[in-house]
């Protein structure tokens, strides 16, 4: 086979679909998936809201205008261009707030699925490799806490730790843990009858080096899609406690909390409620779609 | 020379639904250095598990290694507690498996797979590691090493991949490498390239091998010594040429005569076969394992177990008609 040097191979490598690294064709395939394209959009679009907030957004989302409060947004009467979405009870501009508000959440989505991600992907794999006692303790464990609702667990979770923003990402992220513990357990168990497990066995491997080295990287797949549907769950479930007040605290502009503080005025002032609760849906959405689209990508069997 | 390796009326059983099931039971083996001891049987013999038990990856629970010693070097490996055995593995023993399609990890280039077995044994730098690599690369013949290196498993053919596997059980200078049926996945050509490989790389590092197959010719073409198997007992040992010129036990003359022979000029008679079906380790026969199915049964052979017979020149059978 001819090959060229490695300043040019990358790209060489990239045009040749026989050379080229699989990872490419899953991001290829990704790409030509509509839906998870458009979740892929739609997430990059809250990304750099939430990257560039401070830019982007036109007041200060926590600052108090005691002469605009409850503006409508700007296409209705009385609106301003000021204030494009309108203005919340204490005059704070919604959009602003919205836009922070994608701060807060995949920063929460991040801990809490990277909190779940981390505890499940171990106690799976551990389940998975030992069977026996270990892998009945353990995901007997899981099946007690999935045999809660999943809000009121993490209500529960709240109510010990005290309600705040940081509490329940940790709340969510704890509920979250058997999610990931049972499909990185099955991954595990499917991978390790596979030969090349023994061969990482035969050539002296200590056990954590074939689980973490040899076996974790083949599960990557289905950890990815898992992640990124938990990430849609975890805004969801934060918008949740926020809106019960047990999440982010005033005057913190999250999405959930947001619509909590709307909901007395949802009569006179519709914008307050119902701006959070579509910025809400479109985050979770978009999640969803991608994890939609990373599971076509990434699923061996759904390959032509 | 001493033995390098000897196994010594080993037992490995397996609890399974309730019953015991003797994948290996009672087998004795020994190995020089330097030697090819080949180890045939059909499937399902424990041609496998005894390979296993020698690595001591035999999974417990269920399996259990239920008596015998297996001596490595005067070392008994059934007694080596497992962080021993882990240096042992890859360094003094490696094994070959018989599907290079899967026996190596998808999501690591093959560079990469052979320098970990070389990390876990030994302390060399980055470079030396690459170095270590690719000499072993070129030993097994793998064309352009340095370019190969980065390849995937799945941008390999199955030729260069079980060269691959070879290097892998080379990376470390081991002095025993278990093949268990190296060559069973690859094409008539290609299994005569890498048997040929293995047959070179044996004497120029003076490893021994444990070959296992079902292959009757692979083994005359491979082997110094022979040990038959057959429902987790050896039937019959001896040198290769004793072995293929005087089989004395039923089973040996059964296999034999079921090779279909080209070429000899004469009409050829129908194949002939070993009548019956290898019997389920969870029923075995009483007596003689093999008496259902032998041409030459006698009365005794159901009901009592044939003694292990030495014919002098290291050829031992199990069978009452050479008793």
């Amino acid at each position: 086979m001819e090959r060229l040097s490695s300043a040019s191979s990358f790209w060489a490598r990239m045009r040749n679909p026989e050379d080229r690294h699989p990872f490419f064709d899953q991001i290829e395939k990704l790409f030509k998936n509509k839906t998870g394209l458009a979740g892929l959009i739609i997430i990059t679009l809250f990304s750099a809201a939430a990257v560039f907030a401070p830019v982007i957004s036109p007041h200060d989302p926590i600052e108090n205008a005691l002469y605009d409060q409850l503006k409508p947004p700007v296409w209705e009467e009385g609106g301003a261009a000021k204030n494009l979405l309108g203005t919340d009870d204490l005059g704070r501009d919604i959009l602003s707030r919205l836009i922070y508000g994608a701060r807060v959440s995949l920063t929460l989505g991040v801990v809490s699925v990277g909190l779940a991600l981390t505890l499940g992907t171990l106690l799976g794999a551990l389940a998975g490799y030992y069977r026996g006692w270990l892998d009945n303790l353990i995901m007997r464990f899981m099946d007690i806490i999935l045999a809660f609702p999943h809000i009121l667990l993490a209500i529960v979770i709240v109510a010990y730790l005290g309600p705040g923003l940081r509490n329940a990402m940790m709340a969510i992220g704890i509920i979250n843990i058997p999610r990931f513990a049972r499909i990185v357990r099955a991954s595990v168990m499917d991978e390790f009858g596979k030969d090349y497990v023994t061969a990482a066995r035969a050539v002296g491997a200590k056990d954590g080096r074939v689980i973490f080295n040899a076996i974790l990287p083949n599960c990557l797949a289905p950890m990815i899609v898992q992640a990124s549907l938990g990430f849609g769950a975890a805004i969801l479930d934060a918008a949740g406690l926020s809106f019960l007040g047990l999440g982010a605290q005033p005057p913190i502009p999250e999405w959930g909390a947001m619509i909590a503080e709307g909901r007395a005025m949802i009569l006179r002032a519709w914008w307050v409620m119902t701006f959070p609760g579509i910025a809400i849906l479109l985050g979770v959405l978009g999640f969803n779609l991608l994890g939609d689209g990373l599971r076509d990508a990434l699923d061996p069997r759904l390959r032509d | 020379m001493g033995d390098l390796l000897e196994i010594r009326n080993l037992k490995t059983y397996f609890h399974v639904r309730g019953a015991l099931l003797k994948a290996v039971d009672d087998v004795t083996l020994n190995m020089k250095k330097g030697e090819t001891l080949g180890l045939v049987g059909e499937s399902g013999c424990g041609k496998s598990v005894t390979a296993s038990t020698i690595m001591g990856l035999v999974p417990m629970p269920p399996g259990f290694i239920a008596g015998g010693e297996i001596l490595f070097e005067g070392v008994d490996l059934v007694k080596v507690p497992e962080s021993k055995m882990r240096k042992i593995r890859g360094s003094q023993i490696s094994m070959i498996f018989q599907e290079p399609m899967t026996s190596l990890n998808p999501v690591f280039t093959v560079g990469d797979q052979v320098a970990e077995v070389i990390r876990l044994h030994e302390k060399l730098s980055r470079q030396e590691i690459q170095n270590r690599v690719i000499e072993t690369f070129r030993l097994v013949n793998i064309p352009a090493p340095e370019t190969r290196i980065k390849d995937y498993p799945h941008q390999m053919s199955g030729g260069m991949r079980q060269r691959v596997m070879i290097a892998m059980a080379l990376a470390c200078s081991p002095k025993l490498m278990i093949a268990d049926e190296p060559t069973t996945a690859l094409d008539v050509t290609i299994q005569a390239q890498i048997l040929e490989l293995m047959n070179t790389l044996k004497r120029e590092t003076g490893a021994s091998i444990l070959f296992i197959t079902h292959d009757l010719g692979v083994i005359a073409e491979m082997s110094q010594k022979v040990a038959v198997m057959y429902a987790g007992k050896v039937m019959e040992a001896a040198d290769v040429n004793d072995l293929f010129g005087n089989p004395r036990h039923p089973y040996t003359v059964g296999l034999m005569s079921s090779i279909p022979v080209l070429g000899t000029g004469k009409k050829q008679k129908r194949l002939s076969t070993i009548a019956g079906v290898v019997p389920s380790l969870f029923k075995l026969p009483e007596g003689c394992l093999f008496h259902d199915r032998c041409t030459m049964a006698l009365k005794d052979c159901s009901r009592v177990e044939p003694p292990v017979t030495d014919l002098g020149n290291g050829h031992i059978v199990c069978c009452h008609q050479c008793n």
